[in-house]
């Protein structure tokens, strides 16, 4: 009962970390159709440069903060120089963040080395805290991890569903012309969309480096584990990013610790049968 | 004009052969040249037809192949080395599961299109990189499967390089030989139709879902041919070998040969290999400067090296229309 509850834990914790990773790609997705095929690039980045940030600051807060920002303004940079002229041709962007993502893995490497790297946790969340049916502690740290991911998302659908901003977002995901037409510049609320997605993968780099080792190979990893996310949980919805990232977690490291074999088959068998039954995904809209 | 243009077809065909059957005897340093670049253009440049052939018949691009060579390789490998079966059984069923599993993914796949078909293919693909690293007590986890012993036929090992080279260029001549005759069957028919209108092809009565899962099949077929080629030019497969940057590397052959034309993959194929030995003697980074040729393509040429002319032919006439039309 207590493995099984630790593992559950460990399974929601990192779910967690997918879905501050995959809600900016789907954020990005759900509004301009575009796909960031670097996000796993973006991700191991964003971790690089916050432990980066935290040898010199030392303090967690400020580096994920400063991490966030910086993310933000790289990615928005990369978007307006690179892929906007291109943002109608969904394939072309596609591609394009792909052969990206390759340029920025070998950035990375001959910036960093091919060494496992992982961020300290910060001083007040050091330590454990005691869960009813449980023999032995929690980290406290992964606990307060999930708190952040699930404040995030409150604040997410917050703005999406309660804001004037939101209401636009939500317009322009059904009409953009009709929007532009409204006199909004849409323009620049993709570029706001862009760096906030971008924001999103900067602070989701610190707290998963924080929670979990990373280094060479990491970016094809959370790649893959955001895409296994947005496909099981329907691209272009915040709900279907928490779904699908709690599907994804739990069966992973349930399968990891029960059936290791299947640890890597689980939760592509899963991606594959709600597929079957549901081409967009459990929330997604219809194809 | 038409019998012209067909007949510059065959011959600049029946020259490309030519020099293929006579490289390794005309290429300076045969030793390095015949095996990275020759035998190399004809694995990868066979694993770039099936995604070409997925392109031009559906108008889809997969980033999946490497799941159905990856899935025969390791079949093949691990029913040998791990099961003693002779590879007179192995391969076929190597074959065989790479195919069927086409079969099973193509099944799902094909529901969706364009970017989230890309995205489908591509989780595809990274998940048997995940699954053959977790699963350590088939695969042989991160180290994989190593030293393969090569198959011999009549007491001739088939790995000796030249022997291999031509082993090869027959299997890529009669798989190619096959895509080009298929185009123009009914069946090959059919999928045009399909592509260009679905809606007046189902009213003709054809069963659009069957016919694409069919050229979906066959292109699996294709990769898991390609998938033997690959287990043996390394005598070896392990998770790397089907991760992603493999499948970005296969992408880039593609896009830079031109994804719209059949020989286009072995264009790409051989432009990179020759891009890589050389640029691999002044960088250790050559990776990125692939990455960023890729991008350049991307950018200036999306057809591609082989789409370049036709490029040019396009920009021509619209200006000449423009003159015409006084704009």
């Amino acid at each position: 009962m207590s493995q099984f509850l630790f593992t559950a834990l460990n399974g929601i914790t990192l779910a967690a970390v997918f879905f501050l990773v995959a809600s900016g790609l789907t954020l990005i997705f759900g509004l301009m159709r575009v796909i960031n095929l670097a996000h796993g690039g973006y991700y191991l980045f964003a971790a690089y440069f916050s432990y980066t940030i935290m040898q010199h600051v030392h303090n967690w807060a400020l580096g994920a903060l400063i991490s966030s920002i910086v993310m933000a303004v790289g990615g928005t940079f990369i978007y307006l120089v690179l892929l906007r002229r291109f943002q109608y041709e969904e394939l072309r962007v596609a591609l394009i963040t792909l052969g990206l993502s390759l340029v920025l893995q070998q950035i990375m490497l001959a910036l960093f080395g091919g060494d496992a790297y992982q961020i300290s946790v910060p001083q007040p969340l050091q330590g454990a805290i005691h869960i009813p049916g449980m023999m032995i502690g929690y980290p406290k740290f992964r606990i307060a991890f999930l708190g952040f991911a699930i404040v995030t998302g409150i604040l997410l659908w917050a703005l999406i569903s309660k804001t004037k901003f939101g209401s636009i977002i939500r317009a322009g995901v059904d009409d953009t012309q009709m929007v532009s037409a409204m006199g909004i510049d849409i323009q620049k609320v993709f570029t706001v969309v862009i760096a906030l997605g971008c924001a999103l993968v900067g602070f989701a780099g610190a707290v998963g480096g924080t929670s979990i080792a990373y280094g060479m190979g990491t970016d094809g990893d959370f790649l893959l584990f955001s895409l296994q996310v947005v496909i099981i949980g329907g691209l272009g919805s915040i709900g279907g990013v928490a779904i699908g990232s709690l599907l994804v977690g739990l069966i992973g490291q349930m399968a990891t610790a029960y059936i290791p074999t299947m640890s890597g088959a689980l939760p592509f068998i899963v991606m594959i049968v709600v597929l079957a039954f549901r081409p967009q995904g459990i929330l997604g809209r219809k194809l | 004009m038409k019998l012209l243009s067909s007949l510059r077809g065959r011959n600049v065909a029946a020259i490309v052969v030519l020099f293929a059957v006579a490289f390794p005897y005309i290429v300076p340093n045969p030793g390095f040249w015949v095996l990275n670049a020759g035998t190399r253009t004809l694995w990868i440049g066979l694993l770039a037809l099936s995604m070409i052939y997925l392109n031009r018949n559906l108008g889809l691009m997969s980033l999946g192949q490497l799941f159905f060579s990856g899935m025969t390789s390791y079949t093949i490998a691990i029913l040998t080395e791990k099961h003693g079966m002779s590879f007179g059984l192995s391969i076929p069923l190597g074959v065989l599961v790479g195919t069927l599993a086409g079969l099973i993914i193509g099944w799902v796949a094909l529901k969706t299109e364009g970017v989230y078909f890309l995205m489908l293919t591509l989780a595809v693909a990274l998940g048997l990189y995940s699954l053959s690293l977790a699963a350590e007590t088939i695969t042989g986890g991160h180290t994989g499967i190593n030293s393969v012993a090569p198959p011999k036929i009549f007491g001739i090992d088939i790995t000796a390089r030249n022997t291999f080279y031509y082993l090869c260029l027959i299997i890529n001549l009669i798989v190619f030989a096959l895509c080009v005759w298929l185009q123009r069957t009914n069946f090959g028919l059919a999928l045009n139709g399909i592509r260009d209108n679905s809606i007046r092809t189902t009213s003709l009565g054809y069963s659009n879902r069957a016919l694409r899962l069919a050229a979906f099949t066959f292109s699996a077929f294709i990769a898991s041919i390609a998938g033997i080629i690959g287990l043996f030019y390394y005598q070896a497969i392990s998770p790397d070998s089907v991760g992603l940057i493999r499948s970005i590397d296969l992408l880039v052959v593609v896009v830079v040969g031109g994804a719209g034309y059949l020989i286009g993959g072995y264009v790409g194929a051989a432009v990179i290999a020759v891009f890589e030995s050389v640029i691999q003697d002044y960088t250790t980074y050559y990776v990125a400067a692939e990455g960023a040729l890729f991008i350049v393509i991307l950018l200036l040429a999306p057809q591609g090296l082989m789409g370049i002319g036709d490029q040019i032919r396009a920009r021509r006439d619209r200006t000449r229309a423009s003159l015409i039309g006084g704009e």
